[in-house]
């Protein structure tokens, strides 16, 4: 098992560089420097001139080859320091630090919900297989997951938030916040929140349901599975003591590829709710050309999904009997 | 110093980011800051590496202001206050229907505009009338980066900063600059253009009560250009400033390097509190990392009109008026600003803004034009709001990169410009809400041309002689021009880069179609903002699609024409346009410097670098109990008295 483990943190940290130096390579490869959209944007009677451009190169280190600027990044990085925002002129990690509170209130709640309601979803639909309320249910499953995240967000605004008035239109907090009690905050933040996990909860929520069905589809074909009938068990006996066991194990890896996504955010959702999430400010770091904004987040994402991919593979050892660490 | 309006001019609008918040870099209204040049980045500094390279601030033995007043033979410069000119411009315009009607009446024409604004866009008959305890909610399309009026950047920040930070300039309607009266006793200028000489009022105080001085000029003048401290873009801008000298608490004096017409222009950076900051930016160059900076961040001390009163981050900023900016001892010495409180939502979804908009959670917002045409015609837009439109110095283009064989030749250009076809473009990709722009001034720029140009029509037969003559023909009957060069045959095939928006590409793709007719092979290409940008800037394209916000002055155009410089993507270069943008600098007298800017706009109307498309107007929707608006080249705020002439109807 400890053998196992130090096998794959150091696969990861290999990955991990691999991962850094390409995404590294490519952002800095592509047109623009963090001077761009300034030069862009400045007064032309108070242009940069090209001295300044040249020094102002020099601060951002955009003087020296890719390779040697990245080697002093990953040299910061070891160090502990991530660097500086080209554009917001704080650090990183402070940036980082602020928008993932507001992240994590909409993804987490969202996995939650879409976890609780898909898995009984999608056994029932195994269980009721080819009868109208199975078809009924993976009808509208499939409708709600190729319904696009941005018109349900419309509509859910104008009815909730301009016709009905329950909810609030837009943002995480009210105007009043700060003279709220603790639980007036809290009632405050979860009415704001509402909506925005309704809209990031219900395509995943479909797109889970769906597939626990298939898999538990798998599995009812299984000879064992035959075996539990012949021997007299009911449909959910079968369900839930023999079949659900067998159909977590690729729920697992689901799950394990979910985890980075709890801190991605969604920049569409982001921006119509005006949620200070984690998908927007990846966006416009990227447009900002704010390379170490950017080379922070690919880190924060890239341990993330190397760190989901390892405890998947250790609970695939929970789950499946027939997998060992040690093999 | 001018703190205010007086800079910004041209603002690339290649993206909907920058044209939604577009020339919003001036600013409206009372005295305000300046709005600078995008943020330079303080990165590093903390590292000491920002500090080599930036020369010092060469050392400067001022004369003593006896002397000075003996040999400068100051001339007076204008000291106003903007809301009295507005008044008295106001005076004399009619009002054509009345208010009740005008807020009854669906914006559906030029008449019905022209109606509104006659009605809504007054001021106040007499204070009775104003609301002065009520608040505002103006929308924001994005974040501030700061509240520190020396770190400035977007858009975003400037417009905040505009009613809470303190400006000793500012420009009307005409931008024509000038000193606001709320701040300023006397402005003169020395004979020979090189000194500035400014008196302030003595009843003015930050927002924690002490006074502010000549001194805290002087201060904020040495700060941006201290080497240490990381604001090279605002520095930038000082670069023809040769020194600021306090002579007293109110008096102070700008030391130019050149006699330059455009002087006034280039004095213009922000001014910060001295008591809070001479002790604390030594011990952190960043002026944001230390918790003493943060706390000033957060809460920072303000010399204009307004004080940030609380700031959630991503969300919203709310502004409280200062009882101490217009009222001294119990007395009031100043107007008092018309809102009691300015709250700036964020919401950077536009189609979630139109919706606090009908919902009476923004006040005012700037309107798309897809918006103005489609989306607020209806019952739910019109219970609470009016939308007016206004003329604005926005051009759009087509440029050609004369770098390139294929448009290095008059006549292919030429040939470009009859292709076009401006029907299409202007009627209907467009709504029929724009002119058609025939050059770089616009009617009512004091050096547009004297009797209106004819624009260009599109004329196929034209473009393809044209073409004939500048030796593209198609010789192998494929269907695509070509031409021999350098005993290479060419086709007349090229790329046009345009952002990567459906209406821009909307656009370019009519221009492919005509020149497809015409046998010549155009591919649209929809790019990145930020790659759109350096490729244009390192003239790696054949064609692009842009446009620009106006200047504050022509002499701003040096940047998009004279030879080399770095807005000149298309590699522009005639001589002449050089010698004239030099001529224009150094002349004082507005007749013969309308020549100069005249000839210069006659000789590209002739050269067509460009293809000059249409000039954009300002979209705005304003609540139904807000009064006073006007547009400005610049729109609604970006101007004084901007923001300033804005009030709100009190309760009958």
């Amino acid at each position: 098992m400890l053998n196992y483990l130090i096998r794959r943190l150091a696969i990861g940290a290999i990955t991990l560089l691999l991962i850094t130096f390409v995404i590294y390579g490519l952002i800095r490869n592509m047109p623009g420097t963090p001077l761009t959209v300034d030069m862009a944007e400045t007064d032309p009677s108070k242009q940069i001139s090209p001295e300044r451009i040249k020094q102002l190169k020099a601060i951002y280190g955009l003087d020296k080859p890719w390779p040697q600027a990245y080697l002093h990044w990953i040299g910061n990085v070891a160090k502990g320091d991530f660097g500086r925002s080209f554009s917001r002129k704080r650090p990183v990690v402070t940036i980082i630090q602020e928008r993932i509170g507001p992240t994590l209130l909409l993804s987490i709640p969202s996995l939650i919900i879409s976890y609780l309601l898909s898995i009984p979803l999608g056994l029932y639909c195994s269980a009721r297989d080819g009868h109208t309320d199975e078809r009924v249910i993976s009808t509208i499953l499939y409708m709600l997951y190729s319904f696009p995240a941005f018109v349900a967000a419309l509509f859910l605004q104008l009815l909730f938030a301009i016709h009905l008035r329950w909810l609030p239109l837009f943002g995480m907090v009210g105007d009043q916040y700060e003279h709220l009690s603790l639980l007036g905050k809290t009632w405050d933040i979860f009415l704001h929140a509402l909506l925005p996990v309704t809209v990031f909860t219900y395509g995943g929520l479909a797109y889970d349901a769906r597939f626990i069905r298939a898999n538990m589809q798998e599995v009812l074909r299984q000879d064992y599975i035959r075996t539990a009938r012949a021997k007299g068990l009911g449909p959910v006996g079968v369900i839930w003591t023999h079949a659900f066991r067998n159909t977590l194990i690729p729920l697992v890896t689901l799950i394990g590829l979910t985890l980075p996504s709890l801190l991605s955010g969604s920049i569409i959702i982001e921006q119509i709710f005006n949620w200070p999430g984690m998908g927007s400010q990846f966006f416009v770091s990227i447009t900002e050309r704010d390379y170490p904004t950017v080379m922070g987040l690919t880190l924060m994402f890239s341990v993330l999904t190397l760190a989901a991919q390892l405890v998947a593979d250790m609970l695939y050892a929970f789950v499946d009997p027939r997998v060992r660490m040690d093999q | 110093m001018m703190a205010c309006h007086c800079r910004h001019s041209r603002v690339l609008l290649t993206s909907t980011l920058l044209t939604s918040t577009l020339a919003l870099l001036m600013f409206s209204g009372c005295p305000k800051p300046p709005d600078f040049p995008s943020g330079e980045a303080a990165n590093a500094v903390g590292e000491g590496e920002a500090e080599e390279g930036f020369p010092e601030l060469e050392p400067y033995d001022p004369p003593t202001l006896a002397d000075l007043d003996a040999s400068a033979q100051w001339k007076d410069r204008p000291v106003l206050n903007a809301m009295d000119e507005f008044r008295k411009l106001k005076e004399g315009v009619p009002q054509l229907i009345s208010v009740e009607e005008a807020l009854k009446l669906k914006n559906n024409s030029e008449e019905d505009n022209e109606k509104i604004l006659s009605a809504l866009g007054r001021p106040a008959a007499s204070e009775k009338e104003v609301n002065s305890d009520a608040q505002i909610n103006r929308h924001l399309f994005g974040d501030i980066k700061t509240t520190n009026p020396l770190l400035q950047s977007s858009t975003s920040d400037a417009d905040v900063l505009g009613l809470s930070a303190i400006g000793f300039f500012s420009f009307d309607w005409k931008l024509q600059p000038f000193a606001p009266s709320e701040t300023v006793v006397s402005w003169q200028t020395s004979k020979d253009q090189l000194y500035d000489k400014v008196v302030i009022r003595d009843d003015l105080v930050w927002s924690d009560g002490k006074p502010i001085t000549a001194h805290d000029v002087m201060f904020s003048f040495q700060t941006i250009m201290n080497p240490k401290i990381p604001i090279p873009a605002v520095r930038t801008g000082m670069d023809k400033v040769r020194w600021v000298q306090a002579y007293d608490d109110h008096t102070f004096v700008i030391f130019h390097k050149d006699a330059l017409a455009t002087n006034v222009w280039n004095c213009n950076f922000p001014i910060i509190p001295q008591h809070i900051y001479e002790n604390s930016i030594p011990k952190d160059l960043t002026m944001t990392d230390s918790d003493y900076h943060q706390k000033y961040e957060q809460n920072p001390v303000s010399g204009g009109p307004y004080r940030i009163v609380k700031r959630v981050k991503g969300q919203e900023i709310l502004l409280e008026r200062r009882e101490d900016w217009y009222l001294r001892d119990g007395k009031q010495v100043r107007p008092k600003p018309n809102f009691k409180q300015v709250r700036f939502r964020v919401i950077e979804d536009a189609t979630t803004a139109r919706l606090a908009l009908n919902d009476g959670q923004i006040d005012e917002m700037e309107l798309q034009a897809r918006q103005w045409v489609e989306q607020t015609n209806d019952d739910a837009f019109y219970a609470r709001n009016v939308k007016v439109r206004g003329v604005q110095w926005v051009y759009y283009y087509f440029g050609w990169n004369m770098q390139t064989p294929l448009f290095k030749d008059l006549r292919v250009r030429q040939a470009m410009s009859y292709a076009v076809n401006y029907d299409q473009i202007l009627k209907k990709l467009n709504y029929g809400l724009y002119e058609q722009s025939t050059g770089e001034f616009p009617e009512g720029n004091w050096a547009a041309p004297a009797v209106p140009r004819k624009p260009y029509v599109q004329d196929l037969a034209k473009a393809e002689a044209l073409l004939k003559e500048a030796g593209w023909t198609d010789s192998d009957g494929d269907g695509i021009r070509d031409q021999k060069i350098n005993g290479k045959t060419v086709k007349f095939e090229f790329a046009i880069m345009c952002n990567n928006e459906q209406s821009r590409i909307d656009i370019c793709t009519s221009l492919a179609e005509s020149l497809n007719r015409l046998g010549i092979l155009c591919t649209v290409k929809p790019t990145e903002f930020t790659v759109l940008q350096q490729n244009a800037t390192d003239h790696k394209y054949e064609a692009m699609f842009g446009g620009w916000g106006t200047g504050t002055d022509p002499s701003t155009l040096e940047n998009l024409w004279k030879t080399g410089e770095s807005r000149n993507y298309g590699g522009y270069s005639n001589k002449r346009v050089d010698e004239l943008f030099a001529l224009g600098q150094k002349e004082y007298d507005q007749t013969k410097r309308a020549e100069y800017y005249r000839e210069i706009d006659q000789i590209l109307w002739e050269d067509q670098p460009y293809t000059w498309l249409y000039s954009r107007s300002a979209f705005y929707a304003f609540n139904k109990k807000l009064r006073g608006y006007m547009f400005s080249p610049r729109g609604p705020y970006h101007y004084s008295p901007g923001f300033d002439s804005v009030w709100t109807v009190a309760a009958p």
